[in-house]
């Protein structure tokens, strides 16, 4: 119903008053996510090739874009869990109510090896923030199996992957991933 | 998806919650002398400003209900209950709140109903743990 605040639990006159206020949703999921999120929780990344263009969308979407064609398991790939960092942001966490976060910390956008479309909000581990530059080879941090819980709309790679971080490979050239910077 | 609001309550409505917390409860008098609870800081009949705060019983009389069967998560109590308006004693009007009276059959409108408090209280009308059938 409501959040309690530790400021107002103490002796003086109560001036303020916290409240909570939540939605909860329910959201369906659909075949392709379904498949998608099993796939994650064996610890692979999957995605459908268009089989009109060949572009390899992750996550899979069931449909290709550009052509404007369905896509189904039949079109399924396997992508590796390394790629490069396209982009990225550094977040500084204020403090507001529910944040998890302490320290500066990055998010970026990259490129999987075998993919045609970033996926984004990926965490950087281990990355020193003023290393980050675009090119730089990462890999997957998986989580625990049990953890690994795919975000059902069919977005990004829900909790399957903890972060990502540096493979120590050479940075990858500018024309893999020139075309898909902001 | 949450947001934390944190909203002033000034200084009638911030006075019943204080008073909460001792487990106590607050009306505001009119001129006429209406004993309005939870405390309003104008009379509203007249408009006019109410500063006179009184205590009222933690026992009242249930004036309307509605019940609910299937408790949502945000309720206050996790089994089936029913919101009650309660005429404290000593007070003009109603409050709105949970009343847990165990089963629909229990409640009826014109039933004698006390507070239970919660155990640990922080100034929020959620010291009011709910409402309860007043031990004979
Ligand atoms: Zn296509």
């Amino acid at each position: 119903m409501t959040d309690t605040d530790p400021q107002v639990a103490d002796d003086g006159p109560v001036r303020f008053m916290p409240q909570l206020i939540s939605l909860d949703y329910t959201v369906r999921t659909n075949p392709v996510a379904a498949a998608f999120g099993e796939a994650l929780a064996d610890g692979r990344i999957t995605g459908h090739r268009c089989p009109s263009c060949s572009l390899v969308f992750v996550p899979p979407k069931g449909f290709c874009p550009i052509c404007t064609i369905e896509t189904t398991s039949a079109d399924e790939v396997v992508i590796e869990d390394r790629g490069m960092v396209t982009a990225w942001t550094v977040l500084t966490p204020i403090q507001y109510h529910g944040q998890q976060e302490r320290k500066d910390y990055a998010l970026a956008s990259i490129l999987l090896v075998g993919a045609d479309g970033t996926v984004g909000q990926q965490r950087l581990i281990d990355i020193p923030l003023d290393e980050i530059r675009p090119g730089l080879m990462v890999e997957a941090v998986w989580a625990a199996p049990e953890d690994r819980v795919a975000d059902d709309r069919g977005y990004g790679l829900g909790t399957a992957i903890d972060g990502w971080k540096a493979t120590g490979e050479p940075d990858a050239p500018a024309s893999e991933y020139e075309g898909h910077t902001l | 998806m949450e947001l934390l609001y944190r909203r002033s309550l000034g200084p009638v409505v911030g006075a019943f919650l204080t008073a909460l917390r001792e487990q106590r409860l607050l009306g505001s008098r009119t001129a006429e002398g209406r004993v309005i609870c939870p405390p309003l800081e104008y009379d509203p009949d007249s408009g006019d400003a109410v500063d006179d705060l009184v205590e009222v019983g933690s026992a009242g009389v249930v004036t309307g209900w509605s019940w609910v069967a299937e408790p949502r998560a945000k309720h206050p109590l996790p089994h089936p209950f029913a919101w009650a308006l309660v005429q404290l004693d000593g007070a003009d009007t109603s409050m709105v709140h949970a009343l847990d009276a165990g089963s629909l059959d229990a409640v009826r409108t014109g039933m004698r109903v006390q507070v239970r408090w919660a155990p640990e209280r922080t100034g929020h009308i959620t010291d009011i743990a709910c409402f309860e059938p007043e031990a004979s």
